[in-house]
């Protein structure tokens, strides 16, 4: 009996992310002052929303056997372009966003393109892309921060239709649209497939290719999404706004119990995981340490929760 | 292809440095623009400068690359890169003095490295993850050593390693000839083994996870020498010096035509790639590009590099 539920838990590490990230809120709401109130569990999930959106990408690109280390520039170039590409006699706002998401999106499928048609590793087409937009960025927009006062993104950033954030609201949307995306399309199918096993998937007539073009250019996508996010949340955009997001997406990734070599996984884990991790920071930041033991305190907690989750399976 | 002429060892060499031929060229014809641009390398001074430029970015190279072979990599070089120098700038100027100071450094890195090997090995766990959340924990270290930029090496050891002698280049060559040494040996040659097919090389006796720890610490190693090396060069230690070290520790071995899945590649090739970094990071500054634009054009020739052989070879092939 207690045998099996233990098996069925291990056939799913993203229950016991999740069942983690319950008992850590259990045990902080009643150890700690002003966790457990709403106000502060609604920040969490709104510091959550940004990482969950752009990890959902990240989720599907390591599902299909990739990963993606461009996502942090690309929520960076999001940010600082997003003020930029706004026209002032636009009253709702939405032109800047749909060009800036254009724009990620165009990354995405740049970074896809070489994946695929120049045969370029993902880690290093990337990598690669990560570098270029740090230099470009700088040329085009000098360096300088840049405040945004498009009415979208600010509502974006502030409002609570229902009660809740918007971020988190738009944060739903994306689950939702993500999970139904990977589970319920062929699209989903063919992505673990091409993780499972890229060769047997062309020689099964699958087109490799064009899929990973796509699948890069949502992981773009959902990374412009994520830094207008931030930006409307911070109201100000500068180079580096998006670099931490970068290792946090791909621990969330892993905190969910997503293989990182691909072909098995589910972004129903990458949610709690994004959680726990914005729960665990936030924990850190209460104890007061310094930068250099917070930053251990870190890393340790995710080599901590690897060891229990991340396991890869004995091949 | 013609039969071999010489020994055996001439034949291997041979088609070990196939492939690399256009990296070689590149690497000539970047050294020969740069000699002519800046005739002054050519003095024992000017020399001596450019392989200090040099010797930190091949020694990170040939720590990502001999993880490279063998099947793994790490994202922690950066981070250790700054520990190595921090702990060389709070140590050599204190009772250890700079022998007590080299070696604890020595230490730390073969430390740290083997402890990622061994959870990479024994947990089975990717390496790319471990040393992810690993460069926290370092980069963390480094940070409470030396929150601030500061300590100070010793200035005479300044001097011998990082004055107007090529000691640096001196250095190189013996860690080369280390290397060389290693692969000699069955652990050595386990390592290609393992990277290429680890249950093949396993079947065959070699002991893959005491490979990947050994690889894991030399790894380790290389990276805290690099560090120690450019606390010489600065004169003092900074906990987030080393950040640029990761991204160009892979460039340069990617340029060399090291494989990301193990088993592909040659550490000459590697060598050679981090010098083609340098020498396009030293143009770059000469010729006054602001550091940006250094950024822009690394990104497109790490792609370049990887896509064209690739390209050419797909059109031989069709």
């Amino acid at each position: 009996m207690n045998r099996s539920l233990v098996t069925r838990v291990a056939a799913h590490p993203w229950v016991l992310t999740l069942v983690l990230v319950a008992l850590v809120w259990i045990v902080a709401g009643f150890t700690l002052r002003g966790f457990g109130s709403w106000g502060h569990l609604r920040y969490l999930l709104e510091l959550s929303a940004v990482i969950g959106i752009v990890a959902a990408g990240q989720t599907l690109v390591v599902i299909a056997g990739g990963i993606d280390l461009s996502v942090g520039a690309v929520m960076t170039v999001s940010a600082i372009l997003l003020p930029l590409l706004s026209p002032a006699d636009d009253p709702t706002g939405l032109a800047g966003i749909g060009a800036t998401l254009a724009i990620a999106t165009g990354i995405g499928i740049l970074n896809g393109a070489g994946a695929a048609y120049l045969r370029v590793p993902p880690i290093i087409m990337t990598l690669a892309m990560a570098t270029f937009l740090q230099g470009l960025l700088i040329i085009v927009a000098g360096g300088s921060a840049v405040s945004v006062s498009n009415p979208a993104v600010i509502w974006l950033g502030s409002a609570r239709p229902l009660g809740l954030p918007a971020g988190v609201i738009l944060w739903i949307l994306v689950s939702a649209a993500t999970l139904y995306a990977l589970h319920r399309t062929p699209f989903g199918a063919r992505l673990m497939a091409i993780g499972a096993n890229p060769i047997a998937s062309r020689l099964s007539g699958l087109a490799v290719d064009r899929a990973s073009v796509r699948l890069y250019s949502a992981s773009g996508f959902l990374a412009g999404v994520a830094g207008i996010l931030l930006l409307g949340m911070n109201r100000q955009g500068y180079a580096g706004i998006g670099d931490p997001y970068l290792l946090s997406s791909i621990a969330a990734v892993v905190l969910g119990g997503t293989s990182i070599l691909g072909g098995r996984g589910t972004y129903a884990g990458t949610v709690p995981g994004a959680i726990l991790l914005v729960t665990s920071t936030a924990l850190i930041t209460v104890v007061n340490a310094s930068p250099g033991w917070r930053s251990i305190m870190f890393g340790s907690l995710i080599l901590a929760l690897l060891l229990v989750s991340g396991r890869e399976a004995r091949r | 292809m013609s039969v071999a002429r010489g020994s055996l060892y001439r034949t291997v060499q041979r088609t070990r440095n196939r492939g690399l031929t256009g990296l070689y060229l590149l690497v000539a014809a970047l050294l020969v623009a740069y000699v002519s641009l800046f005739p002054g390398v050519l003095s024992l001074a000017g020399f001596s400068r450019f392989t200090q430029n040099w010797f930190p970015l091949a020694l990170v190279t040939m720590a990502q690359a001999l993880l490279m072979l063998n099947g793994g990599i790490s994202l922690s070089i950066g981070p250790l890169v700054s520990l190595g120098a921090v702990i060389a700038a709070t140590t050599m100027s204190g009772p250890l003095g700079v022998p007590g100071g080299i070696v604890l450094v020595a230490v730390t890195g073969l430390g740290v490295g083997a402890v990622f090997g061994t959870i990479v090995a024994l947990f089975r766990l990717p390496a790319i993850i471990v040393t992810l959340a690993g460069s926290f924990i370092v980069g963390g270290v480094a940070l409470l050593v030396l929150p601030k930029p500061g300590g100070m090496v010793p200035a005479w050891f300044s001097d011998a390693l990082a004055g107007q002698y090529p000691t640096a280049f001196l250095l190189l060559l013996l860690v080369i000839v280390g290397w060389k040494v290693f692969m000699a040996t069955p652990t050595g040659l386990g390592l290609y083994a393992a990277g290429d097919n680890p249950l093949g090389a396993f079947r065959s006796g070699v002991r893959v996870e005491r490979v990947r720890i050994v690889a894991f610490a030399l790894s380790g190693l290389l990276t805290v020498l690099a560090g120690l090396f450019v606390a010489a060069q600065t004169g003092s230690g900074d906990p987030v010096i080393g950040a640029p070290m990761t991204l160009n520790s892979i460039a340069g071995a990617v340029l060399g035509g090291v494989g990301f899945l193990g088993g592909r590649g040659t550490m000459r090739g590697a060598l050679a790639g981090s010098l083609l970094l340098a020498a396009m990071i030293n143009v770059m500054f000469f010729l006054g590009f602001p550091p940006v634009a250094q950024y822009v054009a690394q990104g497109l020739i790490i792609v370049a590099a990887v896509a064209v052989p690739e390209l050419l070879s797909r059109r031989q092939r069709a």
